[in-house]
């Protein structure tokens, strides 16, 4: 996970979690949002099986105490933030009343009402989390702006002589290059053992791929010297038990093995890595093009593509422009792209996911606004003879009209809090259902920050017109008596 | 009996008539359920349009030829010496002395997708001569065939639809040399109507796989001498093939395709009929506790608990199912025989029809309907404990 | 005494449909600091609508309004509000409870609008418990006391902030003789030990006899007062 984006996700939250939480449940019940929070992000990071490094760790364990200090220094009273119990939602007899209790308790009067209110949002934001998450799964995978990647014209499955591979790496403007193969591999079964198995240069592909591998030294060694090795990622070699050292043997549904008349190769595990959050290598198994080449018995001395890196962004257009140009004509013409661009439209040929998500999750908050906006305006016109009791005592209608949407915000918060730990939950079995060979699902922290975004607007859009209404309300109406 | 009856219907005409006092709650919930049915109904479609597509393809006297294991087309290879012995096999129907077969090549070639400007996988099948005769459904609908030896192209009609770049009469570059749309044909409702067709030979040498087939498809006398050639396959140490017939193929492409769509259909479906659910009982509780004074009034009257009981179960049902045919309008007005395209599971396009089926539309149904049975139980409920007391009465 | 309330002119009409209604030409009177007026008549004679004029929560077509020497009258909305919430004190009918909250928490709801602190706000609602007699029911809800224990929370309620006008609407239509009466005392000391000015609209001839004098309104007018015995 990216520190930056994950810390002022983080930061984000607390300081949206501080606003709102002050003015609706100040203290202890901060604290333990931030806790929740805390516990859910490492819970996460657990999950994808990650090592952020240690200081990361670090920045996290230190993120607590600073915020909750910070929040103590810059609380604005005592006067303000009172002793109180812990999660204090349903009336208290003994407790004196105040504006931020009385929107709490308006809320818990009809607990049936606000549980089956609060399960609608619940499944709103559920879907929003988990239909987004999986959108930017993947369509949203990570890659360096001057990283390209060099294919057959004619599609990404052809494949290219060997030959070209020297003449991109010495085009002017390429820094480093690597050239990788589809091997077609599954582990024993071919659909529920199917696995990313690339052919790769082991020498230029750690060149080329070397922030995005954590490797340790001497699996790196083994991966460049031993014929046979084989790098397996973390997600992978934890679902088969695999350790370095291991001999694997991995089948192939395109090639066949000329040493044996097989489908079947021997590896020997030379070290199990892991990938920065959202990588492009995050479940790719990698072997070596030498031995893959050697054994082959049709397509040798081709190429699958060639993935490089430019030395600027800036070049970006001239070397691809240059690429094309030189073996425009000949037998195998290449098409040459940025590696974000080829990304992208290969997954815009599952479909136009992006609109499905956006139409599944669009009905649902059109059906909870109706439903949570009619439900605001049927609670507060029950209420009708109490508001008009409490602008008769002189309440001002600006209060009123405050505390009615915060009651409706206060719903809409707890619905969505319920939804996305819902949606982490769904995540979470989805990328184990699939064994983690399509990619770990999880809650991205610009998904929560979406959330916590629409949760306040739908607050708003459906508190508003009770709001107004009773902000508007008369009270010699209001009361029924003239 | 009739006495309850007559109370049920009695109850329920109230109900029904004080529906409009409820007017923006019980659209609310209308509404919710039929987004959820609708919902629930686009990924149904979705998957069942494929799935009829995918398995409409296949005939069962064609057997199809791969290699053993490789489970798709684009993993398999068949040497031009297999199918020799094999076009030599019992029970492959002959047009004089030449056996009815055509060697494939399948590969990918790019396309562009209409709706999204995007670049897409177009298969491009080299067919051999009795290619088009293997295939039954399948005819010319503009210009012609492509000839033997040279680079002609046909392309399908469904192709046509969804993607741009193969237009009749359009010349395009490949390998370096130029081919020629010639000819569009209609294979409705399979999968070669989203394909394009060239000459098995030409495609070969200009892909670079001389002598290299992917499949081959062999006419069969019946469906049973599939069964024939599944032995020969099988007792030939040379034919390391796999034998089916065409249906059985596409049959286990469908399932592995559509599967994934029902999966999601009944996921989000489910997920939201729970919400609308959540609203519906929601406004039955609501009417419940608006007609409450109403009820106790009839209840002191004389008419029974089971009354009140039904009329709401009534009010909640009649809601869920107005909700449900709602949700279906939406579905036959918004998508219901749309052309869309996905990723197949041979990496290329795929287009297909949206399509609802009688058993889709009854699930739907029955959807609609148990939301309206849950909505309305508990509330009923509720509604059947309103004791006949003055007070109630006079609130 | 000086005068706590002077209305001069007022003239009150309300449009209902397209028909104009006036329940007020142009009415004056004077209420005395200490009062406790008791206001009689028929139904539509006005006697809620001049409660309401009196507290604010309604104002006057023409005509001016003082309270304490202040033109109320010409005061904004909010001005209003705020008016209201430190010199008028409410007693309704039906008592006029928040079914949520207990009968201590009813009682704090108009120190929300001061600026004291819980525990001195916890203090004042004893105090104010204590006075009508309830100091042992105030953990319980509306639901849990009778009509009267009810309606003295009311009271309680509308003295917590000290007011100096307490104003109520048919205080006693709810309840039966012996707690009427009851309920009564209650505001009859609260007017004589405390110097509260109370203004109270009454059916009931019996209710009447506990206020200090009675003014009698027909259609607009007034048509007789009499001082109590």
């Amino acid at each position: 996970m990216n520190r930056i984006t994950y810390l002022l996700a983080h930061i984000l939250l607390g300081v949206l979690a501080f606003l709102v939480f002050t003015r609706v449940a100040p203290g202890p019940l901060f604290s333990a949002f931030q806790l929740l929070f805390f516990i859910l992000s490492i819970t996460l990071i657990i999950w994808r099986g990650i090592n952020i490094g240690w200081r990361n760790w670090a920045w996290l364990i230190l993120l607590i105490p600073v915020v909750n200090v910070g929040f103590l220094l810059f609380a604005p009273s005592k006067e303000r933030f009172p002793k109180r119990n812990f999660i204090e939602i349903t009336p208290d007899r003994s407790t004196t009343v105040d504006d931020v209790r009385l929107v709490r308790w308006n809320l818990a009067r009809n607990s049936v009402r606000t549980i089956l209110l609060s399960v609608s949002i619940l499944i709103a934001f559920l879907l929003f989390g988990v239909l987004v998450s999986f959108n930017v799964a993947i369509t949203d995978v990570r890659t360096a702006p001057n990283r390209m990647v060099t294919l057959s014209k004619i599609n990404f499955t052809e494949s290219l002589p060997i030959a070209y591979f020297d003449r991109v790496l010495h085009t002017d403007g390429v820094l480093a290059a690597t050239h990788m193969n589809w091997f077609g591999g599954y582990y024993q079964d071919q659909r529920r053992g199917f696995m990313a198995v690339f052919a790769v240069d082991p020498d230029s592909y750690l060149r080329v791929y070397q922030d995005d591998l954590h490797l340790t030294p001497q699996a790196r060694e083994t991966f460049l010297h031993e014929r046979t090795a084989l790098l397996v990622p973390r997600n992978i070699a934890d679902r088969y038990h695999w350790r370095v050292g291991q001999h694997i043997p991995i089948n192939s549904n395109i090639f066949t093995n000329g040493t044996n008349g097989s489908h079947v190769w021997d590896f020997t595990i030379a070290g199990i890595f892991e990938t920065p959050d959202g990588n492009s290598q995050a479940n790719s198994v990698l072997i070596r093009y030498d031995y893959f080449n050697d054994t082959i018995t049709f397509g040798r001395d081709r190429i699958g593509w060639i993935s490089f890196l430019t030395t600027s962004a800036t070049v970006n257009d001239r070397v691809a422009h240059a690429i094309d140009t030189r073996f425009a004509n000949s037998q195998d013409e290449t098409s040459t792209q940025d590696a974000a661009a080829f990304n992208r439209s290969f997954a815009a040929q599952l479909g136009n996911i992006a609109l499905v998500v956006t139409l599944v999750v669009g009905a649902a908050f059109a059906a909870i606004l109706l439903i949570v906006g009619t439900t605001m305006a049927l609670a507060v016109r029950e209420r009708t003879k109490e508001v008009g009791v409490l602008k008769t005592l002189g309440f001002s209608s600006g209060r009123i009209l405050r505390m009615v949407l915060g009651e409706s915000m206060l719903l809409s918060l707890i619905g969505a809090t319920l939804g996305l730990l819902a949606a982490a939950g769904v995540l979470y079995i989805l990328s184990h259902l699939n064994g983690g060979g399509g990619g770990g699902f999880h809650l991205y922290p610009s998904v929560i920050g979406i959330s916590a975004a629409i949760a306040i607007a739908l607050g708003l859009v459906t508190g508003i017109l009770p709001a107004l209404s009773a902000y508007r309300m008369n009270i010699i109406e209001a009361l029924g008596r003239r | 009996m009739a006495s309850l009856f007559k109370q049920i219907s009695a109850v329920t005409s109230m109900n029904v008539r004080s529906i409009p006092q409820r007017a923006a709650m019980s659209i609310a919930s209308v509404v919710a359920v039929a987004l959820a049915i609708s919902v629930l109904l686009f990924f149904l479609a979705l998957g069942h349009g494929l799935s009829q597509t995918v398995q409409g393809s296949g005939a069962n006297d064609v057997a199809i030829v791969l290699r053993d294991g490789a489970g798709a087309e684009l993993n398999s290879v068949v040497t031009r010496d297999q199918l020799n012995i094999i076009a030599q096999a019992p029970g492959v129907v002959r047009r004089g002395q030449a056996p009815i077969i055509s060697g494939e090549l399948l590969v990918i070639v790019d396309g562009n997708k209409r709706s999204t400007n995007t670049n897409a996988n177009m298969p491009f099948r080299g067919i051999g001569p009795e290619g088009l005769s293997l295939r039954h459904n399948v005819h010319i609908v503009q210009g012609r065939m492509f000839r033997p030896g040279t680079n002609e192209i046909v392309v399908g009609a469904g192709l046509l639809r969804e993607f741009s770049g193969f237009e009749f009469g359009r010349t395009i570059r490949l390998r370096g040399t130029t081919w020629q749309v010639v000819g569009v044909f209609e294979a409705p409702g399979t999968v070669f109507d989203s394909e394009l067709w060239a000459d098995v030979a030409v495609t070969q040498s200009l892909f670079n796989r001389p002598n290299v087939y992917q499949t081959m498809r062999v006419q069969m006398t019946s469906p049973a001498a599939v069964q024939t050639l599944k032995r020969f396959v099988h007792d030939d140490p040379r034919l390391q093939l796999q034998v089916l017939s065409e249906r059985e193929y596409y049959a286990q492409q469908a399932s592995q395709s559509t599967g994934q769509f029902t999966i999601i259909a009944w996921f989000l479906g489910v997920v939201m009929a729970i919400g609308a659910l959540a609203g519906a009982l929601n406004t039955m509780y609501a009417s419940v506790a608006a007609r409450s004074a109403e009820i106790a009034t009839l209840r002191i009257i004389g008419f029974s608990g089971y009354a009140a009981f039904f009329g709401t179960m009534v009010e909640a049902l009649m809601l869920s199912a107005l909700g449900g045919v709602l949700g279906l309008v939406i579905s036959f007005i918004a998508f219901n025989g749309r052309s869309t395209s996905t990723l197949s599971s041979g990496f290329t396009q795929l287009v297909f029809r949206f399509e609802l089926s009688p058993g889709i539309i009854v699930s739907a149904i029955i959807v609609a309907v148990i939301i309206g049975l849950f909505g309305g139980f508990l509330p009923g409920i509720r509604a059947a404990r309103v004791r006949p007391q003055l007070e109630l009465a006079a609130q | 005494m000086t005068d706590l309330i002077r209305l001069t002119d007022v003239e009150k009409t309300y449009t209902r449909g397209k028909e104009k209604i006036a329940i007020f030409e142009r009415l004056s009177m004077r209420i005395e600091q200490g009062d406790f007026l008791a206001l009689m008549g028929p139904s539509g004679s006005g006697k809620t609508t001049l409660l309401n004029l009196l507290g604010g929560t309604d104002r006057a077509t023409r005509g001016t309004i003082e309270f304490d020497g202040k033109r109320i009258d010409k005061l904004s909305e909010g001005q209003l509000t705020n008016w209201r919430a430190q010199n008028v004190g409410f007693i309704f009918q039906f008592y006029n409870l928040m079914p949520i909250l207990t009968a201590a928490q009813n009682v704090e709801l108009p120190l929300l609008l001061t600026n004291l602190s819980p525990k001195k706000r916890r203090e004042n609602v004893a105090t104010a418990l204590n006075i009508v007699g309830l100091s042992d029911r105030a953990r319980h809800k509306p639901r849990e006391m009778s009509g009267g224990q009810q309606q003295r929370v009311a009271i309680a309620r509308a003295i917590v902030a000290d007011p100096k006008l307490l104003l109520c609407d048919e205080p006693t239509g709810d309840l039966d003789r012996t707690t009427a009466d009851e309920v009564l005392g209650t505001l009859q000391l609260l007017n004589r030990d405390l110097g509260k000015t109370i203004v109270m609209v009454t059916h009931d001839a019996a209710a009447a006899k506990f206020a200090k004098r009675t003014l009698h309104l027909d259609k607009g007018h007034f048509v007789a007062s009499e001082l109590a015995a």
